[in-house]
């Protein structure tokens, strides 16, 4: 059996599925821990994109979530609630980066323009460059912008450049990374201006 | 790999004369990638040293069987098992280290430490002295992995392990270096580090 020619071809084979096996059965063992992980990954997301809500653990950011955020369906925007008012919206957003999906969620406040904080919970960006889009350098940079109505809401500009009322600077060496990026947000947020003004309520 | 060596000389070789790191030069990409802050060194090397010792062990167990026209595939898919094991475990159990790691547990699997081991001793080598192998081969990793990682965040940020360090956590005495926690950081604090050990090995020899 050994010395034919096809052993090789089977020996993988066999080996190939029982490793496979393994591997799938663990997957599935823990995909239940992995998932829920991801959904507070993205709940961690929406509720720091308000960085003025303070939380000490896990288990309240999922508390406030629940409590404090509503899906509008109509938008896929989530309401942000504060004592019976409404606060602001997080506006999840996502597309393709540099390398892969960032996905991340631009608060704003209640005027429909005012940024409050961004936050992303999905990049593989290149780490050292790109990647510290994730920085708080660079994420604080958000903090009481505004956004303009037009097709681009929000603007990424070099280092160079004095930053205007809707602009952040990039991070310096990240070139695709941020014009990427500034097209992926202002994609979602201009989408959510349509939404929110097809509803009447004109920012 | 002729005559079998000693539980001794495997652990001598893999943690001292023929380390991984600053003697074989080898698996230098994680070494510069994941050495900013020591918990993650500690985690990655940890590991390194488990997918190690697992895939050279099962590649012994196997060595019998394995065709040497595909052992190279062979030892790939054994690898890669262990590190997608890995992977999903700091996924489900460990997120925010899963997510500070990110693209490099994936990595290891192209680790040439790993292969390294896997051709040059557990291919001809018992299942036990593999183990011995690999493991001893990831801890010589590890400690000169650890040893850097020290270096860059005490240098960069002050701190070790997270927690203040008196002195170099004081801005008053400390200018922090923050290339030391930057990419290039890594080869100053590497390439002083192998000067130190190499230059270490000529005085015991005298």
């Amino acid at each position: 059996m050994r010395d034919k020619p096809y052993f090789a071809v089977v020996y993988m084979f066999v080996l190939t599925a029982f490793f496979s096996a393994i591997l799938i059965g663990f997957a599935r063992l823990t995909r239940g821990r992995v998932e829920a992980n991801e959904q507070l990954n993205f709940e961690r997301a929406v509720v720091q994109s308000f960085p003025n809500i303070q939380f000490k653990n896990d288990l309240e950011v999922h508390q406030i979530f629940v409590d404090n955020f509503e899906k509008d369906e109509q938008t896929g925007a989530y309401k942000y609630t504060k004592d019976g008012q409404l606060a602001g919206y997080a506006i999840p957003f996502s597309g393709q980066g540099f390398w892969d999906d960032i996905e991340g969620v631009i608060g704003i406040a209640a005027d429909k323009r005012t940024i409050r904080g961004v936050d992303f919970y999905e990049q593989n960006e290149t780490p050292g460059l790109g990647a510290r889009i994730d920085e708080d350098e660079f994420r604080k940079q958000f903090v009481g912008k505004t956004l303009e109505d037009t097709d681009e809401p929000i603007g990424i500009v070099p280092a160079a450049q004095t930053p205007g009322d809707n602009e952040v600077h990039a991070v310096t060496g990240a070139t695709q990374t941020s014009v990427r990026l500034e097209t992926l947000m202002n994609q979602d947020i201009r989408t959510w201006l349509d939404a929110m003004q097809n509803e009447g309520v004109t920012p | 790999m002729s005559a079998s060596k000693t539980t001794r000389q495997i652990v001598i070789d893999g943690l001292w004369k023929e380390n991984p790191i600053f003697r074989q030069i080898l698996g230098i990409c994680s070494t510069l990638a994941v050495t900013n802050v020591v918990l993650n060194t500690a985690v990655m090397c940890a590991s390194l040293t488990l997918v190690t010792a697992m895939s050279c062990m099962t590649v012994s167990l196997l060595r019998e069987w394995t065709p040497r026209n595909i052992r190279m595939m062979v030892q790939t898919l054994i690898i890669a098992f262990y590190v997608i094991i890995v992977d999903l475990i700091l996924k489900a159990y460990w997120p925010e280290m899963s997510r500070n790691l990110g693209p490099f547990v994936g990595l290891i699997i192209t680790n040439c430490i790993i292969m390294g081991r896997c051709e040059a001793f557990a291919g001809s080598n018992p299942p036990v002295s593999s183990f011995t192998d690999g493991f001893f081969n990831g801890l010589g990793y590890s400690f000169v992995l650890l040893a850097i990682s020290v270096v860059r965040e005490l240098f960069g940020m002050g701190t070790i392990l997270g927690f203040a360090m008196p002195y170099f956590s004081n801005p008053e005495y400390w200018d922090k270096w923050v290339i030391m926690v930057m990419p290039p950081g890594a080869f100053f604090a590497l390439a002083s580090i192998i000067w130190l050990l190499r230059s270490i090995k000529p005085k015991e020899a005298k």
